[in-house]
Parts: C-alpha cells; sequence; structure tokens
C-alpha cells in the first residue's frame, strides 16, 4: 500500500468552535448540459443533481452540491470507503457519462480537502474574512455557496445548524488552516 | 497634583478610580472616564502643542473628532507610538503617556515660534512661490523644509499591536448613539429588523445624556432621565447589535461602510497583552441611517486661536459630562443661543460666567432671560475684536457692531479672562452622506449645508442635528417622522411625544468678524491645525484663484489630519462674501474617506507577516524540506529553488544538480504546473482553436507540446497536452499562468465558441507531477514499475501510460524539458509523498540528484527552450521567438492568427530571441543587462538579456536575449556596457547542447 | 465595493468577480478575410464610456459564468444583467 498523506491531519478545539480536517473522501466533478445526465446520476447514485442555485441533494452516502448550471461536486459520507470502491465509482460515472458524451467526469479527491467547521461561531469565523451574507445560509440545511475566505476559493457546504464542510484548493489547504486557526483566536 | 478645577457632582467620571498618566515627562492625575483632553484641562493643561506653520501655542479647543489644536503623540516606544491622536477622543488609562507634537525643544519654548514673528513674510502659497527657483537648489531647500514640517513621529519599529478585520450584514446600520441614533435603532430594531448601532464614543445618548435642565423635558422629565430609560431599553433588543468605540470611515457605493473599533486603547498596556486592538468592521447594510449629529462652529475674529479659546458646547460638556472647569473667569461669545445653555451649566456648577458677547442685537429667548436674571452681563450686538496673551488667553477687546454687521463702532472695551467660549452655530456632519456620493443644499437662513433627499444615491437617510434639526423638538418629531417613511412602520409610541424646548433657533451669521484694524494687521484663524487664515483666502482670492478646490491646496485650508471639520464652512463663506456668490453656489470642497483617520494596521488587519500573502505547497513540500532546499516564490507556490549540501553555495549546487541530471538521473517537483482537464467531444476541434499547432491528428496516448497566444499575436502560454482517451485531454499550463490560462480558456467555450461540447476541469492540486530524466531515468522507472514496458517502441518519447503504483492510479508521461530521456509521473496528490520517497530510494544507487527551479531554468536554457514570462514578456510572436515551425499555417483559425500578419508583426526589425555566447566563457551576464552596437553616444539600445547562466554541461557562459533583428544577425559582435565593464558578446543559435536531440532516448 | 446580481448565484460581493470589459464585441467569425484595419478595430477599439456602459464579467470565484452587467461608469449603479447569447434587457438609457 502507499501511505496516504493528506495536508493537515488535525483537530483543534476553541470555545464554541471544533474544526477538523475530514479524509481521506472521494470528491468529484461533474460537467453536462445534457437532458440524460440527471436521469444517469440519479441511476447511479440514487439522487437527482439539483438544478436550483446554491443548493445541495443528498442521502446517508453522497452529497451532490451544485457548483453552477453545468457544474456539481459530489462527495461521500463515508472516509472507509476503499479505494478499490472510489475507483470502481470514478469508472463507472466516466463510463457512463463522459465516454458517452454526456458530460465531464473528473476525479477531484486530492484536489480539495474537506475541514469541518461546527460550533455557535462557525459563521463569526469566517465571516473575518469573507464578504458572503450567511443570514440565509446559516438557516437553510443543505445550502452551498462558493465564495472566498482570506481571498482563497472555497465551497461551502451547510451540514447541519452551525455545522458546515468548507473545501479548499490542497495546495492552499495549510494556508487556510493556519488563517482559521489563527481568527478563531479572536471570537 | 492640582487638580483643583475638578468640581464634585454627580457626574459620568468615576472619582474613585484615580488614573496616573504622563503628559510632556510630567507626572499626572485623572479619573476613570476622562478622556486625556479633560485630565489635561482638570490640572489646568491648555496649551498642548504648537500650531503647523508659525508655531504659535494652541490649546484644548474642543471636546471631539474635530480638534484641531491638542494631536498628541501617544507612547515612546518605537514600535507601538502613535502619532497624531485627538487628545479629546483618547480614553485615559493607566501609565499613559502623551507628547506634543510640532515643537522643539518643548511645548512651552519652541525654536519654531519665529515663525510667528516672521508671519508677515509666511503668506498662503508661500512655499510654492519661493522654492520654485532656481530649480537646482531644490535639494538644498528640501532639507530644511523637511526637517521643520511633520506633525508626529513615525513608529519605527514594526507594529506589535493585532487588528483584525470583520464583515457584518444587517438590514440597518445606525450611526451615531445621540438622540437622534438611539431613537432610530429602536424603531428598526422594534419592527424585527437585523440593526447596528455604532458610535464612537464609549457611551450612548449624545449630548443630550448630560443635558439636566428643566429648559428641555420630554414627557415632563429633563431630556437627560429620558435618554437613559431609552438606552436600558434599547439594550435589551435581541436583533441589536451596539459597537460603542466605533467609528465609521469610509462609507462607499452599494451601503458599504468601514467602521473602526477600538477594542483596547483605552486599556493599559498590561490589560492589551495578546488582544486585538482594533477590528475593521465591513459593513454591508441594506439601509443605512445617518445620525451623526453637528459640530459647533467658532467665531472668525482676529487671535481666536489662543489657548484658551474653546468652543462654548465643549466648556458645557466639560462641566457637564467630565465636571472639569475650563477656566475660573470664563466668558462666552455667541451668534445664537447655544452659548447660554453653557452659561446656565456653568452657573449651576458655580462658575462664574463674566460677560456674554453676542453680536444679535435682540435676542429675548427664555435662555438668555434666565441667563440675564442670574446676573451674567449680556452684551448684544457686540463683537470679539482681538484677544490678549500668549500661552493662555489673558483679555479680550469688544467694540459695538454697525448696524449691518461690516465694521466696529465706538469704544474699545476690554475683559480679562482665563477662558473663552465661541459659538458660532452648527454645522451638520455631511460628511458620510457625501462620501457615499450624495449631494448637498445649501439652507440660507440658517447658513447650512444639508444632505438633499432627491440627491441619495442608495437607500440611507440622515437624521437629526446631521440632517440640519438642532434642537430637541425637531430632532426627535423630523427623526421619528422620517424614520417611519423610511423603514415603513407603523404607528409607534414615540410619535407624539411631549416635548420641550426653550431655545430660540434665530442666529446671526457674519463668516470674518469686523476688526478695528485693516485686515492686514489681524490674524483671524480659519484652519488652525494647518495655520490659514481669513487674510491668506482673501490673498488667493485676489492672486486669481476662484474654484473652492482650488483655494484649499494654495491655502492648505482643511488639508490637515482634521480635514478642516471646524474650518470649511468659514473659507467657504469667506470666498462667498468676497466674490459675491450664493454659497449654494458655490458648493463645498469633496468630503473623502477617512471620516478620522486610521491606522495602518486596521487597514491590512491580519495579512501581515505570514499572512501577508498565501503560500501554496506541493504535497512533497515536507521532503523538500527536510532535504534542506532553499525556496523560490514562485507566484504564490514555493518551489524548491536548489538543494545545497554541505554548505555549498548556490551556484555550487546548481553545477552540481545539472551535472548530475545530465550525467545520470535527476529528479524535480513539478507539481505546481498548471493541469486542466479537457473532456467533451469537440475536445480536439478546441485545442486546435486555442494552440498555433494542428491537435486532430493526436493520437490517443501521445504528448504534444503547445504554444498559446492571445488574440494579438503574442505568446501567452506554452505547455504539453496528452491524449488521454478519444475525446480527453489533460492539458498543462505554466505554473503562473495556470488560473489565468483556464478563465481565458473558459471565457472562450461560454461566449465565442457555446456550440463547442467540451468541459474544463482544474485538476492542479489533484495530482502532483515529479519528472524524472536523465540516461538512468528509464531504469529507476522500471524498479518503481516493473509491469509497465518502457522500450522506446511501445512507449517513445512524447507519449503516456495508464499505471497503478501498488493499487493507486498513476499517469506515465515520458516527455522532456531538459533534453534528456526524462518521465514525468503524475499521481493522486495525497500519495505523491510515498512515490517520491520510492522514487529517491530506487534511484540511490544512480546517485538520483533532487534539483530545484534554478537547475531546471539551466537545464532548458542550454537546449534552448523558452520560459514563458522571462524569455517572453507579452511583446513576441512565435516568429519573434523563431518557433515558426509550431504555427499551423494550413489551419483556418486559431487564437492570435489574424494578428501574425498584421503589418507590425510581419516587421523585420521586431526584437527576436537569440543565443548569446560571450568572448569570456567564464564571464555570466546579468539577466536584463541590455545590449548595444557601440559606445557612441548616443547609444542605441538594441534589446537584452532574458536568461543566463554557466553551463556546467558545456563549461562556458550562456545566454538567451532579445535582439532587434535578431534573427539575421547570427555571429554579430554585440556590446553588454555594465557599471565598470563592457562585455563582448555574439549571437548564436538559441540551442547550445544536444542539437541533433540524441540524448532524448539515449 | 459593490454587489453584483450573478444571473446563476444570485447577489454577492464584488470581490467574488472579475471584469472582462466592454461587452458585444464579437470575435470575428473569418478573422483571415479581414484587412488589417477591420481587425485592428476588433482587437484594440474599447469605447471607455463615462456613463452607461455594457460590459462582461465573470463570477470567478464563484460560479465561473460569464455574464453581461450593465454600469453607469459614473457611479457605479448597476441597471441590469443579462446571460451571455442574451438581448440586453435596456436598449440605452
Amino acid at each position: 500500500m502507499l501511505s496516504f498523506n493528506s495536508p493537515i491531519n488535525e483537530e483543534k478545539k476553541y470555545n464554541d468552535l471544533n474544526i477538523i480536517e475530514v479524509e481521506p473522501i472521494i470528491k468529484i466533478n461533474l460537467r453536462s448540459n445534457k437532458r440524460e445526465f440527471s436521469t444517469k446520476i440519479g441511476k447511479i447514485l440514487s439522487i437527482l443533481p439539483p438544478n436550483e442555485a446554491n443548493t445541495s441533494s443528498g442521502n446517508e452516502k453522497f452529497n451532490l452540491l451544485w457548483l453552477s448550471p453545468d457544474e456539481w461536486l459530489i462527495y461521500s459520507n463515508d472516509k472507509e470507503m476503499s479505494l478499490d470502491d472510489q475507483t470502481n465509482l470514478e469508472d463507472k460515472l466516466f463510463n457512463e457519462i463522459s465516454k458517452l458524451n454526456q458530460g465531464a467526469v473528473t476525479n477531484v479527491s486530492d484536489h480539495w480537502v474537506m475541514i469541518n467547521l461546527n460550533g455557535n461561531k462557525v459563521y463569526d469565523l469566517l465571516s473575518k474574512s469573507c464578504p458572503y451574507n450567511f443570514n440565509d445560509f446559516k438557516n437553510k440545511k443543505g445550502s452551498v455557496a462558493q465564495t472566498i475566505v482570506n481571498h482563497i476559493n472555497v465551497i461551502l457546504h451547510h451540514k447541519q445548524e452551525n455545522n458546515l464542510n468548507l473545501f479548499v484548493r490542497r495546495s492552499f489547504s495549510e494556508d487556510l488552516w493556519l488563517w482559521i486557526n489563527d481568527s478563531a483566536r479572536f471570537i | 497634583m492640582s487638580n483643583n478645577l475638578r468640581i464634585n457632582k454627580n457626574n459620568f467620571i468615576d472619582q474613585t478610580v484615580r488614573i496616573s498618566f504622563k503628559f510632556n515627562g510630567k507626572k499626572l492625575f485623572g479619573y476613570k472616564g476622562d478622556t486625556l483632553a479633560s485630565a489635561l484641562l482638570a490640572n489646568n493643561i491648555h496649551l498642548v502643542g504648537r500650531s503647523f506653520k508659525y508655531h504659535r501655542p494652541r490649546g484644548i479647543m474642543t471636546c471631539g473628532s474635530e480638534e484641531p489644536n491638542a494631536i498628541v503623540q501617544i507612547g515612546n516606544d518605537p514600535s507601538l507610538t502613535d502619532p497624531n491622536v485627538r487628545a479629546t477622543e483618547i480614553e485615559l488609562f493607566e501609565g499613559l503617556e502623551a507628547f506634543s507634537q510640532n515643537c522643539w525643544p518643548s511645548v512651552n519654548f519652541d525654536v519654531g515660534g519665529i515663525n510667528n514673528f516672521l508671519s508677515p513674510l509666511l503668506p498662503a502659497g508661500f512655499y510654492y512661490k519661493t522654492f520654485m527657483w532656481p530649480a537646482s537648489f531644490w535639494e538644498k531647500y528640501e532639507f530644511f523644509i523637511r526637517h521643520s514640517a511633520g506633525l508626529g513621529k513615525s513608529p519605527t519599529k514594526p507594529d506589535q499591536d493585532l487588528y483584525d478585520h470583520q464583515y457584518a450584514h444587517f438590514d440597518v446600520l445606525v450611526i451615531g448613539g445621540g438622540i437622534s441614533g438611539i431613537l432610530s435603532a429602536k424603531l428598526s430594531a422594534e419592527k424585527g429588523l437585523n440593526t447596528m448601532l455604532v458610535d464612537d464614543k464609549n457611551y450612548l445618548g449624545g449630548s443630550t445624556i448630560y443635558q439636566d435642565d428643566n429648559n428641555f423635558k420630554i414627557n415632563n422629565e429633563n431630556s437627560n432621565q429620558w435618554i437613559k430609560k431609552q438606552i436600558e431599553d434599547l439594550k435589551k433588543l435581541p436583533n441589536l447589535t451596539i459597537k460603542n468605540r466605533t467609528s465609521v470611515a469610509a462609507f462607499h457605493g452599494y451601503n458599504y461602510l468601514l467602521a473602526r473599533e477600538n477594542l483596547n486603547d483605552h486599556l493599559s498596556s498590561y490589560e492589551r497583552k495578546g488582544n486585538i486592538r482594533q477590528r475593521l468592521w465591513k459593513i454591508r447594510a441594506k439601509k443605512v441611517v445617518i445620525a451623526t449629529g453637528a459640530i459647533e462652529r467658532p467665531l472668525i475674529f482676529s487671535n481666536n486661536d489662543r489657548p484658551g479659546i474653546i468652543l462654548s458646547s465643549s466648556i458645557k460638556k466639560y462641566i457637564d459630562y467630565y465636571g472639569v472647569k475650563t477656566g475660573e473667569n470664563i466668558s462666552l461669545f455667541t451668534n445664537n443661543d447655544s452659548a447660554y445653555e453653557t452659561a446656565i451649566s456653568l452657573n449651576k456648577s458655580g462658575v462664574k460666567v463674566k460677560v456674554i458677547i453676542d453680536i444679535r442685537e435682540n435676542s429675548n429667548s427664555i435662555l438668555s432671560k434666565q441667563v440675564e436674571r442670574s446676573g451674567i452681563k449680556i452684551l448684544k450686538g457686540y463683537t470679539v475684536i482681538d484677544t490678549d496673551g500668549y500661552k493662555k488667553i489673558k483679555s479680550f477687546d469688544v467694540m459695538k457692531l454697525s448696524k449691518d454687521g461690516g465694521s466696529v463702532v465706538g469704544n474699545k472695551i476690554t475683559y480679562k479672562c482665563d477662558c473663552l467660549g465661541i459659538s458660532g452655530g452648527w454645522t451638520p456632519m455631511v460628511h458620510l452622506f457625501t462620501q457615499s456620493g450624495g449631494k448637498l443644499k445649501f439652507r440660507n437662513n440658517d447658513n447650512v449645508f444639508i444632505p438633499d433627499e432627491n440627491k441619495t444615491p442608495s437607500k440611507q437617510i440622515s437624521v437629526g442635528s446631521s440632517n440640519g434639526d438642532f434642537e430637541l423638538d425637531d430632532v426627535i418629531n423630523n427623526t421619528v417622522k422620517n424614520i417611519k417613511i423610511f423603514l415603513g412602520l407603523d404607528k409607534n409610541d414615540l410619535e407624539n411625544l411631549n416635548i420641550k424646548c426653550s431655545k430660540e433657533k434665530q442666529k446671526r451669521n457674519i463668516w470674518l468678524l469686523p476688526s478695528n484694524k485693516p485686515i492686514s494687521k489681524t490674524k483671524p484663524f480659519l484652519d488652525f491645525q494647518n495655520d490659514s487664515t481669513a487674510k491668506d483666502v482673501k490673498l488667493a482670492l485676489r492672486e486669481g484663484f476662484k474654484s473652492i478646490e482650488h483655494v484649499k491646496r494654495y491655502t492648505t485650508t482643511g488639508m490637515g489630519t482634521d480635514q478642516g471639520k471646524l474650518s470649511n464652512m468659514h473659507a467657504l463663506g469667506i470666498i462667498a462674501d468676497t466674490t459675491g456668490t450664493n454659497m449654494g453656489d458655490l458648493g463645498t470642497t469633496t468630503f473623502r474617506p477617512p471620516y478620522t483617520p486610521l491606522t495602518f494596521g486596521a487597514i491590512v488587519g491580519r495579512n501581515v507577516g505570514k499572512f501577508f500573502d498565501h503560500t501554496r505547497k506541493t504535497a512533497i513540500h515536507d521532503w523538500h524540506v527536510k532535504n534542506k532546499a532553499q525556496f523560490e516564490n514562485v507566484g504564490q507556490w514555493k518551489r524548491p529553488w536548489y538543494f545545497p549540501k554541505n554548505g555549498e553555495t548556490m551556484h555550487q549546487a546548481v553545477q552540481r544538480e545539472s551535472k548530475a541530471a545530465r550525467e545520470s538521473a535527476g529528479i524535480l517537483d513539478a507539481s505546481t504546473l498548471g493541469k486542466i482537464d479537457i473532456q467533451g467531444e469537440d475536445a480536439s476541434e478546441f485545442l486546435n482553436r486555442v494552440y498555433t499547432n494542428a491537435w486532430s491528428k493526436l493520437a490517443i496516448g501521445k504528448c504534444r507540446y503547445g504554444l498559446m497566444l492571445n488574440e494579438d499575436g503574442m505568446v501567452y502560454d506554452d505547455g504539453v497536452t496528452t491524449r488521454l482517451a478519444e475525446n480527453h485531454y489533460i492539458m498543462t499550463t505554466t505554473t503562473g499562468g495556470a488560473a489565468n490560462v483556464l478563465s481565458k480558456l473558459e471565457d472562450y467555450l461560454q461566449t465565442e465558441w457555446p456550440e463547442l461540447n467540451v468541459y474544463l476541469t482544474t485538476v492542479t492540486d489533484q495530482y502532483s507531477t515529479m519528472s524524472i530524466c536523465g540516461p538512468n531515468s528509464k531504469k529507476i522507472i522500471k524498479k518503481i514499475i516493473p509491469s509497465l514496458d518502457l522500450s522506446d517502441e511501445s512507449f517513445p518519447h512524447m507519449s503516456f501510460k495508464n499505471s497503478k503504483i501498488n493499487n493507486v492510479n498513476c499517469r506515465i508521461m515520458r516527455i522532456s524539458f531538459t533534453g534528456e530521456h526524462s518521465y514525468e509521473i503524475n499521481v493522486q496528490s495525497n500519495y505523491a509523498k510515498d512515490v517520491w520517497e520510492r522514487c529517491i530510494e530506487a534511484g540511490k544507487e544512480f546517485n538520483i540528484t533532487p534539483y530545484g527551479t534554478e537547475t531546471m531554468h539551466l537545464l532548458r536554457a542550454e537546449k534552448g527552450f523558452i520560459i514563458t514570462g522571462q524569455d517572453t514578456d507579452g511583446t513576441l510572436t512565435p516568429s519573434d521567438l523563431q518557433m515558426d515551425w509550431i504555427i499551423g499555417k494550413m489551419k483556418y483559425d486559431f487564437i492570435g492568427k489574424r494578428s501574425l500578419y498584421r503589418s507590425d508583426t510581419i516587421r523585420e526589425d521586431r526584437k527576436q530571441l537569440v543565443g548569446l555566447l560571450t568572448d569570456d566563457p567564464k564571464e555570466v551576464l546579468e539577466e536584463g543587462a541590455q545590449l548595444v552596437e557601440s559606445l557612441d553616444k548616443p547609444i542605441e539600445m538594441l534589446g537584452h538579456v532574458t536568461s543566463s547562466y554557466f553551463s556546467p554541461n558545456l563549461n562556458k557562459s550562456i545566454a538567451l536575449a532579445v535582439v532587434r533583428s535578431g534573427k539575421k544577425l547570427k555571429g554579430k559582435k554585440l556590446i553588454v556596457p555594465m557599471e565598470n565593464k563592457n562585455i563582448n558578446v555574439t549571437i548564436t543559435d538559441t540551442v547550445f547542447y544536444d542539437k541533433e536531440n540524441k540524448r532524448l532516448n539515449a | 465595493m459593490f454587489i453584483i446580481n450573478c444571473p446563476y448565484c444570485g447577489e454577492r460581493d464584488q470581490t467574488e468577480f472579475s471584469c472582462g470589459g466592454e461587452a458585444h464585441i464579437e470575435r470575428p467569425k473569418q478573422p483571415t478575410e479581414l484587412s488589417d484595419d477591420q481587425w485592428a478595430e476588433y482587437l484594440f477599439m474599447r469605447k471607455n464610456i463615462k456613463g452607461i456602459q455594457f460590459e462582461r464579467w465573470n463570477h470567478i470565484h464563484g460560479c465561473r459564468k460569464w455574464f453581461n452587467v450593465i454600469r453607469d461608469t459614473s457611479n457605479d449603479k448597476i441597471h441590469a444583467v443579462y446571460k451571455m447569447g442574451e438581448k440586453p434587457p435596456i436598449k440605452s438609457l
């Protein structure tokens, strides 16, 4: 086996705030503007890709996040999913969609790093460097926002009240992790 | 300790908590709740600074952010000292040390004071007029000017304080916690709107909170009692955020406001440790209520700047709020009823007011009658014409005004005093309104500029004094009425309050009060901080300046750190009077952010030190650190630059790495290259359109180098793209160009070519890339992936194979940026460190040498490969780079094609890429050095060096350069002139090493 | 810092967007048939209006979609946003 090295591998606890890197998690980027795409995804994942902006769909296994009218992100809830199962899922989606010219399927498991933020001060923390207006987001389970935190691109997914998953590009993740921990000192 | 000016009464100062502080080295005491200014006044210290130009003694003049004189330096720690702080705003804390500014050797004896006697020689525009000629003398003048100018000292060491930022989104932002702000916030929050209330003071209630007088009543309670209850109610509202010590600095478009919250400027250094000093709030509000109040105007008469001359309303605040007498023998000078409020307050506190000079002929208000009844003398229709006293006012002269107010008549009367209160009426604080783009209108009856509700750019409203309502009844009634409409409220209990306001609203406005002397013999100050007088403004007008913006800059009126909060109106009034213009037509100068100065710390927040810029790291970064890599910043990436061994210099390390890569094996972390995953049935056609060369015939499993242009025909980016499957490609871009290339390609797909079915997904961070090159690279790959067929037939140069290392997928490309036989392994980033270590382990027997960007650059330069952004600068076509071979002339179109035969791009004398060899092979050129043909003046610049190295493999210096008509100049001798020598060079081919490309298959 | 109503994601802060200059300058379908002057017109000439301007914006830190904005450059007021390929909802103001 090759050894797996996620970039952060850490958990931090503050007053009213917990932050933790959650890896390994399979993540697959989907692109399509074809009509049958939705049905195909539904068949494979048992979830339909959401059409409404800034929302997500999901079941106990997977989350499907709206990123743009022709782009979605799948991520798994299961850290224990085996590498072979991950490869099989990716291949299945690729063969059904990309190979049949129904869109694009791209593995982005290691492109994005997932950080879970949880606690009453989550939105105060992000608002230190994020211009996004969380007033609606924080009350709507499943909300999705692509925005910037300290000028770094992130995807935010509302999981529960005051509990969200943040996706950041791997190369920026350590920088953002340090920034978030720095911000956490002052909330 | 002389604390004899403090009265014992029930005010807002906690006299049980004594605070010690130092002013100009002298130890003094004040109380909790004091500002530095109130504590100084309690210690009978008025003189706090010297004026900017004439070095005249200046004293505390106000009690707020408009203070022009009491500007002090706080602290003397070289990293924490803070210049230009208003003593009227800084709250007293234990251990505070403050110093006067702009004086030497001390505020009491200032050498620069001689300027005061030279002042007839220092009129407006003096510096402009004097130092213009001779031009060559400027450097000498500058030395002296710099030494005599400047307010305060900058810190000399890095700031140790912490600052941060906070975005906030509210339905309603109310700026100002005076009575109109309190009522607005209450109405808004009670309606259920998410509301924020900010005030720059440490308390709420504005001037109403200390207005304890039965002339001013709300529902039969004194107004201070009533407002106290309102504030208590307010604090209970759940959807209201209140921020004290928070000053709005800027009001931008779309209701975006910046506010600075002072979190520990009022604390002793012991209490501050490790906490945020100031927080910059970035507020978005759906609606904004400006309730910033008004500031009192001074009166403009000769020598109106002496210490002890204080705004009348400030005297009232010092006695009512701080319990501090500003003098023992106070007189007042006014053009309106406000001074009578002050007189009543002083009287109540047992301070004798000697005389009130009122320029109004007949004022019979309730307040003035009450004052008269208490035995205070009132001179109606009189004016102060001059004052006396150097470090503090001692007396003032009074004369009767003529009927028209244009001159003085009768005899001069002199009154002794130690404090003179002045009141010229009120100026609404419209700064934020105008910052937001709002336009003002002029109200003729009392000479004020107020917000024009028809020229308001966003959803905002100005209420209270900032909207020109100066008296209690108008403030409350109009605020409630207007907020009701603004927020769409129903009936509320703040309507129909029973309000008693005994104040007379009439004033008599004379901008420049007359004197018995000609104006040339007087010193009527307008801008106290910048020392400009009414005389200067008149001089500017005589000299032909007409626009107020020009007069402002010529006289520097309103250009100090106080931004002319006190003086602007008078300057405008005098211009209007002198030129016979209506003030409304004249307009005002522009108010620009920030309203009060911001610290640089607050502006940058936490983006200092390690957070100054982002740091991007590859998945192999930790290995590089462990193996002593020196890093280079490439964009935001940290890339290994070179790996020094045993104390090697950079040169030694790079020479070693370069030789090893060609002689045996080298390994490079190339993960930072941009990677774009391309899928879709039109992917090949898409590549045809974006690259200059042809792509349709690229077989599956093959790689090709591509050059990307801008529409102007200039080289933009380059990289290798691999065909993974029929409609599936992976494109690589340069490290620095990755984001821009993706954005540009998306732009074409979305806007110009929507008919193409192509999807782009960035995978730069998904895959890490390690490049293994050199004659032994094949053996190393074989050891790591024994199952892979590496024969030239099965896996030739410029081809790719999918493979697995253990059960992890990876892509192997046989491509080369060094000219050596080489492979690139692309693997999911979270496994990359392991794969890298396996390569190092497998390569040990071949002395595999990790190398950094410097060696990579050297190796490719030996081969004449360009680096876009280093050898190109956006002005070179492929032909300029001698890369005509990569232009698909048969292709109908691609980005930039049409530009390649514009009249300008086909010129033969364009700058073109060439190779350079120095006559002395040991001489290494400097990148950026100029190339010339002869040293006869004028010297013509022919081009410059773009890349230069000492090649260990060729054992000589090599360089690339761009030279005018370079393609034709092969063999030509040129000169590189340097500071202390001239280097002779010869133009050569761009390929220096292995011209036949034999090593690719070695 | 204005707020832009992305036609896909809704109202967002300006910092999430990048501006792509003047809108409705279509890339010529057959560049090779154009004279130098005609090509230069497409390549270099921009109106740079003080007042109502039609411009292209990209929600670069969001959905990555390009769209059009009608903005008054003198006061930053945005009069309309509309998707690529759509006709401007307002002809002129």
